[in-house]
Parts: C-alpha cells; sequence; structure tokens
C-alpha cells in the first residue's frame, strides 16, 4: 500500500512514538523521504515534541503547599464523630505545653518536697494533714532560723569589715610624734614595755567605767574577778 | 528518518517506577481515609508539583494555576472516599479531577476571554530575532518554554490537555483515555491533530523549523 500525504498527516504521531508496526513504518518512511512536504512536517513536529518533552517542569510557589495543607488540614476542629473527641490531643506536642509541664512538675516537686513526702519512700502517714502540716511548720522554721543566721552572719561580717577599714584609715603617724604617757599611770600599759595610743587609751577608759558601774551594782558576784582584772583601780 | 525509539524505552522505564509510585500512593490514601494528617500532606508534597505544572501549562497564568491547584486539593481532600485504586492509580484520578476543574475554569471563564480573542485576531507581530532560529537554538536561548506556552493557549481545550497531557506530562495513551474518558483512537487523534496545530502556531509566531 502507497502512502499519501494524508496518511502521513493522520499518523505522523504514531510514527514518532514508535506505534507503527515494521510494514506501516517502511511505508510511512517511503513517502516521507520522497515528498519534501511531508518532510519538512515530519522534521517539524519531531523537534516540537522533542522541545516539550525537554522543557523543564515549573517550580511550585512555595506558599502553595501550605495553603493547600491550611485549607484541607487548617478546619480540623471542623470534625465530627470520634475524631474530632481527640482533636484537643494535637495540642498537647506544642513547645508552649512543654514549658508550662515543666513549670507545674517543677512546682509540684517543691511542693511535695516541702510537705515531707519523700518521693523514693512514700508512705501512706506522709499524706495525713497533722503529718504535712507540722513538716512544713518545722521546714518554715527552719528556713527562717537560716534565714536570720544568714542576714546576722552578713551584718557581723560588714562590720568587721568596716572597722578593719576605719583602722586602716587611721594616718600613721612617727614614734616621736606620739604623745608618751606618764610611766605607770598608763591604763591601757599592762606590762609596760609599750606605749599605748590615745585610741587605746579612751577604749581602756571606757570598759573601766562599765566595770566600775557593773562592779557597784553588783558588788558580791563581779567584784572578785573584776578587782583581778583592774587591779588596784577597784577599791 | 529514524522514529523517536527511547520514547518508547522510556514509558518503560516510568512504568516500573510508577508501580513503587502507585503502591505508596495508595497506603498513603488508606492512611488519609483513616484519619491520618500526615499521609495527606505527604500525598500534597508529592503532586503539587506536577498539578501544578498541569494547570499553569492549560492556563498560562501563575496566579489562576496557583488558585484552580488548590481547587484541585480541596475537592481531592472531599471526594477522597469516592477513590478506588482498582479502576486505576492515584495520579490519574487526580489529573482527571484536575481535567475537569480545568474544563469547568475554562467554561466559567470563556466570556472573558472574547477580549483576548479580538485581540489575537489581530496580525502577529513577528519578533524579528528569533524570526531566523531553528527550535533547538530558541531552547538553548531559552525562548521555546515562554512561546510554547503562549501557543499552547491559542490551541482548543480538547487538543491542549492532550498534547500537555502527552508531552509535558508525559502519560501515556491508557492514562490519557482513562483521564479524559474518551475511546483511545479519539486520544490518538487529538495529540496528533494538537502538535500539528501546535507548530501551525509556533510557525505563525515566527518559531520556524529549519
Amino acid at each position: 500500500m502507497t502512502w499519501t500525504c494524508e496518511h502521513i498527516e493522520a499518523r505522523l504521531s504514531d510514527y514518532l512514538d514508535g506505534l507503527l508496526s515494521p510494514d506501516e513504518r517502511h511505508a510511512f518512511d517511503m513517502h516521507a523521504n520522497s515528498c519534501e512536504n511531508c518532510a519538512q512536517m515530519v522534521a517539524s513536529i519531531s523537534q516540537l515534541v522533542g522541545g516539550l518533552h525537554s522543557m523543564a517542569q515549573m517550580e511550585t510557589p512555595p506558599r502553595l503547599v501550605y495553603s493547600i495543607l491550611n485549607q484541607t488540614l487548617g478546619p480540623r476542629e471542623a470534625k465530627k464523630g470520634w475524631q474530632s473527641s481527640f482533636g484537643w490531643l494535637r495540642g498537647l506536642s506544642s513547645v508552649r505545653f512543654a514549658y508550662y509541664g515543666v513549670s507545674v512538675a517543677a512546682t509540684l516537686l517543691i511542693l511535695l518536697t516541702a510537705s515531707g513526702i519523700s518521693l523514693r519512700k512514700p508512705k501512706l502517714a506522709d499524706l495525713s494533714p497533722a503529718n504535712v502540716y507540722r513538716h512544713v511548720d518545722s521546714q518554715a522554721h527552719l528556713a527562717y532560723a537560716h534565714t536570720t543566721k544568714f542576714f546576722s552572719d552578713l551584718r557581723v561580717v560588714y562590720e568587721i569589715q568596716s572597722r578593719l577599714n576605719k583602722d586602716n584609715e587611721l594616718p600613721t603617724t612617727p614614734e616621736s610624734t606620739v604623745p608618751q604617757p606618764a610611766p605607770g599611770k598608763s591604763p591601757g600599759s599592762t606590762d609596760g614595755t609599750r606605749p599605748a595610743t590615745p585610741r587605746q587609751q579612751n577604749r581602756a577608759n571606757g570598759l573601766g567605767r562599765e566595770l566600775e558601774i557593773l562592779a557597784t551594782e553588783v558588788p558580791v558576784v563581779s567584784g572578785q574577778w573584776c578587782g583581778q582584772l583592774l587591779g588596784r583601780r577597784i577599791p | 528518518m529514524a522514529p523517536c525509539n527511547f520514547w518508547g524505552r522510556l514509558v518503560t522505564v516510568a512504568g516500573f517506577e510508577a508501580d513503587d509510585t502507585l503502591e505508596q500512593d495508595a497506603q498513603l490514601v488508606q492512611q488519609c481515609l483513616q484519619g491520618d494528617g500526615s499521609a495527606w500532606e505527604e500525598l500534597v508534597r508529592r503532586h503539587t508539583r506536577r498539578i501544578f505544572n498541569i494547570c499553569y501549562r492549560f492556563t498560562g497564568n501563575g496566579t489562576e494555576a496557583e488558585d484552580l491547584s488548590q481547587d484541585v486539593f480541596l475537592r481531592v481532600y472531599k471526594t477522597l472516599g469516592s477513590y478506588r485504586s482498582a479502576h486505576g492509580g492515584f495520579a490519574t484520578w487526580m489529573t482527571s479531577v484536575t481535567r475537569n476543574l480545568l474544563i469547568d475554569h475554562y467554561r466559567r471563564t470563556k466570556r472573558d476571554r472574547i477580549t483576548d480573542s479580538l485581540e489575537d485576531a489581530m496580525p502577529v507581530v513577528e519578533n524579528k530575532e528569533s524570526a531566523g532560529r531553528r527550535p533547538d537554538q530558541q531552547l538553548l536561548l531559552g525562548e521555546l518554554s515562554s512561546q510554547v506556552q503562549t501557543a499552547l493557549t491559542k490551541l482548543s481545550p480538547e487538543l491542549r490537555e492532550a498534547v500537555i497531557l502527552r508531552d509535558l506530562q508525559q502519560l501515556d495513551y491508557n492514562e490519557i483515555r482513562q483521564v479524559l474518558d474518551v475511546p483511545e483512537g479519539t486520544v490518538k487523534s487529538r495529540i496528533n491533530r494538537g502538535r500539528i496545530e501546535l507548530a501551525r502556531i509556533l510557525q505563525q509566531m515566527g518559531v520556524r523549523p529549519s
């Protein structure tokens, strides 16, 4: 059978897609090789199909997938039946819920520790209100005592530090300018080998006055050791 | 003149790959029907690009293609229960849904295109720079894609969808028959006429094969 131009045009895609039988392909080639118009058409369509096959696919807009998911999975709260009963569970997987969960767990742990409930050896008696109250009360007092002691220690340390600073701030005076007390009459001197400073003398005088008052008020108790302390100054 | 023998091999290789894809799609659909949201997300990610490309090649407009792609997935999501794997692959079924929506969209916007048709009736100003080049040179310069896209929108919707499915989406005749729901002889005829018409339009636009 000899093919015409109409045959070529009608079976062109079958030829390009390899769907012709060997006899049909031979007849197709015979006509296409002898007809300039058909040869040009076959070449043109062949190049077009090759170009279409090599055309790259368009990139999907990034927002498209999210838009589709929002429109489809977004209104999942509207689901009915048993699925709607478990819809709230999806919110539990959020970071915010994890943060809240950790906070609540830490608070519970603190409360349990404060109420005296042992997590390693839990006992039923630990849950009785009297035991819980007693433990909380003792823990509160203990905490109060620790706090008070802490501030008291802090005050002592501060006072010692401030006194040391005051001592360091005193000007150093040469030995010759220090006023020499009269021998045997210095209240701050105990062995007579080193003269006392005016500051030491003042402090010693003040202490002596207080001890004199104490000895006057309580002569029986304090008279003996006050006399030993002050020596000949106690009458 | 040698026919495109590689095409047959390509279809065969694609067929083997399609078996895995069909199986995975069928599993994902089953999981979706059981309420698995992540399976639906996977289906969307697997098919979005293909559906968007069909819509874009048919309409020639990125925004319209995006809207139509969303409509396709919405319809698929709502009618997923009606899909039967025994009747064909999920991709083919989805392409069929896409095709129906595209035809609906074409009919709905037909009135809007009257102005465009009048403009199309005006003589095409030939691009002097591209007039003398061969199609392979045009391809190298990246111009053929846009010119083919323009030419595709001038085809009738029946021929356009056949060419898109065959030459751009590279479906085989049987898949196209399922998507278009027409006899295989009609599919072959539309593809053949579509290619010849497309070449004629490109020639009018100044893209002449040597």
